[in-house]
């Protein structure tokens, strides 16, 4: 009888072992999910309690005949939607509400590491939106539920992934919940067994578990439909001539710096340089799992104010240059249609007879869907083909992204990001002289070191933005 | 630059002058001489970027190269464009990261501003000496780039180039989007015999080969040994053996026996008049084989001789493509096809290319 209590009763915490590995799945694609809770099920206590060689499974290991009446609880599945306790009655909520002090990681108080963690696990249900996310879920299970669902393969496709996402959202800030309240009964019952090394034990694992979750509400951050893009970047020079064609130049600069720092992979796709400095326009193609998620908050107009290079009179100037940003959809069933015979393709700078007469390395290409004139060029590639590719890729996404905002005005929960003019909507602020500092207009989050950010350091604007922007608009919601 | 880069610059000018002047000599076999024979032959060069990096600079060194050489590209300026319509300097600049592309085995050293590293050591597939003077003979020679590098990037394709085969057109990649949507109307045209007259380097014939369907074969022809290396060449490094096979000789001379079996013929023929030949962009005209070229007084010599052999070596409902100098030649052969072979061809089109250029002719065997 005891040992068969224990195997269930491991049951629960091998799983918090095992998802201690898979934590780096959370909040990415449903089939990954599915695929780790099928495991987790899969793998019998014992059998993972053997191969999981950590402290914590060697010291359960120890208490064979361990009894204990509470553990059953423990054995809900953990993508119940009732609130889990602990043996004592204890739920997340109740943690948050008892407000115990959080003290410095450092400190070996259960009760801080468990208030930190209830707390993070808060902030990841208001930054994944909790109760839009529970009514949206429960929408779409029943649309799942609909005999005729399938009549329309592309509609069914979109509401299944949408559901299994959701659905592995849910699963996982529940398991969240499941794994904080396991780690307190532990903590208890190690307590009144009077066993201090499973007490320091148990405890060192729920401080590992408040690292881990901070990462996790950095992640859910990140949680939107498209986050985890790769991304299109534009920079557009103002008016002002030379002076905010190298600002935009500039601006440039510091997202390619930004992007590799990243370790992303950065290509130049178009590029239509100044006469003297800078560009009047590019496109940056960022490839890299949260490029656009993180790329999203510079979209907008940046303004940089200092001492011309380019006026012999010194005289101050403050120039303009506009970043659109767009996301590269993976899935190719997210793609807008495109139809061959809207499109107009044309080879752009070529002269004269062309053909045998010329011997050319530049064969730019710019496409452009007729229908909403939308226009894409690419002159980046080797070969005319390759050109026309890429030109075709910025142009999918672009009229991906148009149909996204069209359908955003219809939702209107979208965040406005994506339809708001990049001219209309000053961001951020780079001031050289007369004094040093760039600042963020939205989240007045600012740095006295320009020359840093212009080298790629504007994670910390990014993530701020990020923060104030979901956390203020959940608020509302 | 020392003595020993110096002295290798002197041999490698003086190879190319003696085969600029080889060149001059006119040598137009049109279904004359019978050279159908696989030769064995000079094996063709290996482009710059599939050679082994077995040589070393510093950082130091290569950014210095880099210097150097930007400053080169940017004393061009406009000149060369208003000479003879040939490349401006930010069109060099980007040629030349593209011959440190293909140089330099990791390329992205040079991107990072990382100046701590500075005696870091970069692997080259060039001598470092070799770079200066490719870049020297790209811009005071006006060698093209293609050549500087042996190889171009054609459609999804990076083929293998050199003196003596023309390096294959933007434009003329479009011929196989053309054979492309033919077979996909038409399936019976993908299990077919394909050729590829005058295929230089092979661009044609393995663009086409590789659209075509798993039994659908494809002979590329060309009357210029270097031309046969090369696309050889081309076609094993695309493991396209079996299917694309490659035949010196005279456009049909080598196809003799496959009088109406053929499924579809395309061609980019030499198509230039004489009389424009001397007045051509330097990279072409100074570096270019003439018999790639020119197509006689009119430039129509090839294209009329390939025009009317498709009428017999096409299958009936075969399909031709062929380009062309533009519209003066597309509407000459669609007329010479109308009028000196009417009731042989139909369905003839004319399909102009990215510039707006009337470039191509095609149509199907009746
Ligand atoms: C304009 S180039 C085209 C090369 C290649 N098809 C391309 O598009 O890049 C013309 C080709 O025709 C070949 N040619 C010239 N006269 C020929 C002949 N009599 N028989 C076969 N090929 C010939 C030349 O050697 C040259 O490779």
């Amino acid at each position: 009888m005891s040992s068969i209590i224990f195997r269930r009763s491991y049951r629960t915490s091998s799983s918090i072992l095992s998802r201690y590995q898979s934590f780096s799945t959370l909040f990415q694609s449903s089939s990954d999910l599915q695929s780790t809770n099928k495991q987790q099920n899969h793998v019998s206590g014992l059998e993972s309690l053997s191969k999981n060689a950590s402290g914590f499974g060697s010291v359960l290991n120890k208490r064979l005949n361990f009894s204990c009446g509470s553990c059953l609880i423990n054995t809900l599945p953990f993508s119940s939607q009732a609130a889990v306790a602990t043996s004592d009655g204890l739920t997340v909520d109740d943690i948050v509400a008892n407000q115990w002090a959080i003290l410095d990681e450092s400190e070996s108080d259960w009760k801080s590491h468990a208030s930190a963690v209830a707390q993070s696990i808060r902030l990841i249900k208001k930054r994944l939106q909790w109760t839009q996310l529970k009514v949206r879920l429960e929408m779409l299970s029943f649309q799942m539920e609909k005999p005729d669902l399938w009549d329309d393969p592309v509609h069914a496709g979109r509401i299944s992934r949408e559901h299994g996402s959701l659905m592995g959202k849910m699963k996982e800030v529940n398991g969240l919940e499941q794994e904080l309240i396991d780690h307190i009964d532990m903590i208890k019952l190690a307590h009144e067994e009077n066993d201090p090394d499973l007490e320091s034990e148990s405890v060192k694992a729920l401080l590992r578990m408040r690292q881990s979750v901070k990462e996790k509400e950095l992640e859910a951050l990140l949680a939107g439909e498209h986050d985890s893009c790769s991304c299109y970047i534009e920079v557009q020079a103002g008016a002002g001539g030379t002076e905010s064609m190298d600002w935009a130049g500039m601006v440039m600069q510091m997202y390619k710096m930004w992007a590799q720092r990243h370790g992303y992979g950065v290509t130049v796709v178009d590029e239509m340089r100044g006469e003297i400095a800078g560009i009047k326009r590019a496109t940056l193609k960022v490839d890299g799992e949260y490029a656009y998620g993180y790329a999203k908050a510079e979209v907008g107009a940046h303004r940089l104010v200092r001492i011309s290079p380019f006026d012999s009179a010194k005289r101050r100037h403050t120039s303009f240059a506009a970043v659109a940003v767009t996301p590269i959809l993976g899935d190719a069933s997210h793609h807008v249609q495109i139809n061959e015979a809207d499109l107009r393709i044309e080879r752009y700078r070529s002269g004269g007879a062309g053909g045998q007469h010329a011997n050319v390395t530049d064969s730019a290409v710019r496409i452009t869907h007729i229908p909403t004139g939308i226009t894409a060029s690419c002159q980046n590639e080797r070969s005319q083909h390759q050109n026309k590719a890429s030109a075709m890729a910025v142009l999918q996404s672009r009229l991906d992204q148009q149909e996204m905002a069209r359908q955003a005005q219809m939702n209107a929960q979208y965040t406005q990001s994506l339809t708001d003019n990049s001219w209309g909507n000053q961001i951020r602020s780079y001031v050289l002289h007369p004094y040093r500092m760039v600042k963020d207009l939205r989240t007045n989050y600012e740095v006295s070191d320009p020359d840093s950010v212009l080298e790629g350091e504007i994670d910390d604007f990014i993530l701020s933005f990020l923060t104030d922007s979901m956390d203020k608009e959940n608020d509302e919601a | 630059m020392n003595l020993s880069i110096l002295a290798r610059a002197s041999i490698l000018s003086s190879t190319l002058t003696s085969r600029t002047l080889n060149r001059t000599i006119p040598h137009r076999p049109i279904s004359s001489s019978s050279l159908s024979y696989t030769p064995t032959s000079p094996n063709p060069k290996t482009p710059l970027f599939l050679r082994p990096p077995i040589f070393t600079a510093t950082l130091t060194d290569l950014k210095k190269f880099q210097t150097w050489a930007q400053t080169l590209a940017s004393s061009v300026g406009s000149s060369f464009t208003e000479s003879d319509n040939g490349p401006c300097s930010e069109i060099l600049h980007r040629e030349l990261n593209w011959l440190i592309q293909d140089s330099v085995q990791t390329p992205d050293i040079l991107s990072l501003n990382s100046d701590s590293k500075t005696d870091a050591v970069v692997k080259l597939r060039a001598e470092l000496g070799d770079l200066y003077l490719l870049w020297k003979q790209r811009i005071e020679e006006r060698r093209p780039f293609q050549y500087v590098v042996g190889c171009e990037h054609w459609r999804d394709l990076v083929l293998s180039v050199e003196e003596g085969v023309l390096i294959p057109r933007p434009e003329t990649e479009l011929m196989v989007d053309l054979v492309e949507g033919v077979v996909k109307e038409r399936v019976g045209l993908k299990r077919g015999l394909w050729v590829d007259l005058g295929t230089g380097s092979g661009a044609i014939g393995i663009g086409i080969g590789r659209v075509l369907g798993d039994e659908g074969r494809v002979v590329a022809v060309d009357v210029s040994p270097v031309a046969v290396q090369v696309a050889l060449f081309n076609v094993r490094r695309y493991g396209l053996e079996d299917k694309v096979s490659v035949k010196q000789g005279s456009w049909f001379e080598p196809l003799s026996g496959l009088e109406g079996q053929i499924s579809g013929l395309v061609s980019n023929p030499p198509y230039i008049p004489s009389g424009h030949i001397s007045g051509l962009q330097a990279e072409v005209g100074r570096h270019e084989p003439i018999l790639a070229l020119d197509g006689g007084e009119d430039g129509m010599s090839d294209l009329l001789h390939l025009c009317n052999g498709a009428a017999s070596m096409l299958e009936p409902g075969g399909f031709f493509a062929f380009e062309t100098n533009g519209e003066d030649q597309c509407r000459f052969l669609v007329d010479h096809m109308e009028s000196v072979h009417n009731n042989s061809f139909c369905d003839l089109k004319i399909v102009p290319d990215f510039a707006g250029v009337q470039r191509f002719v095609t149509g199907f065997r009746s």
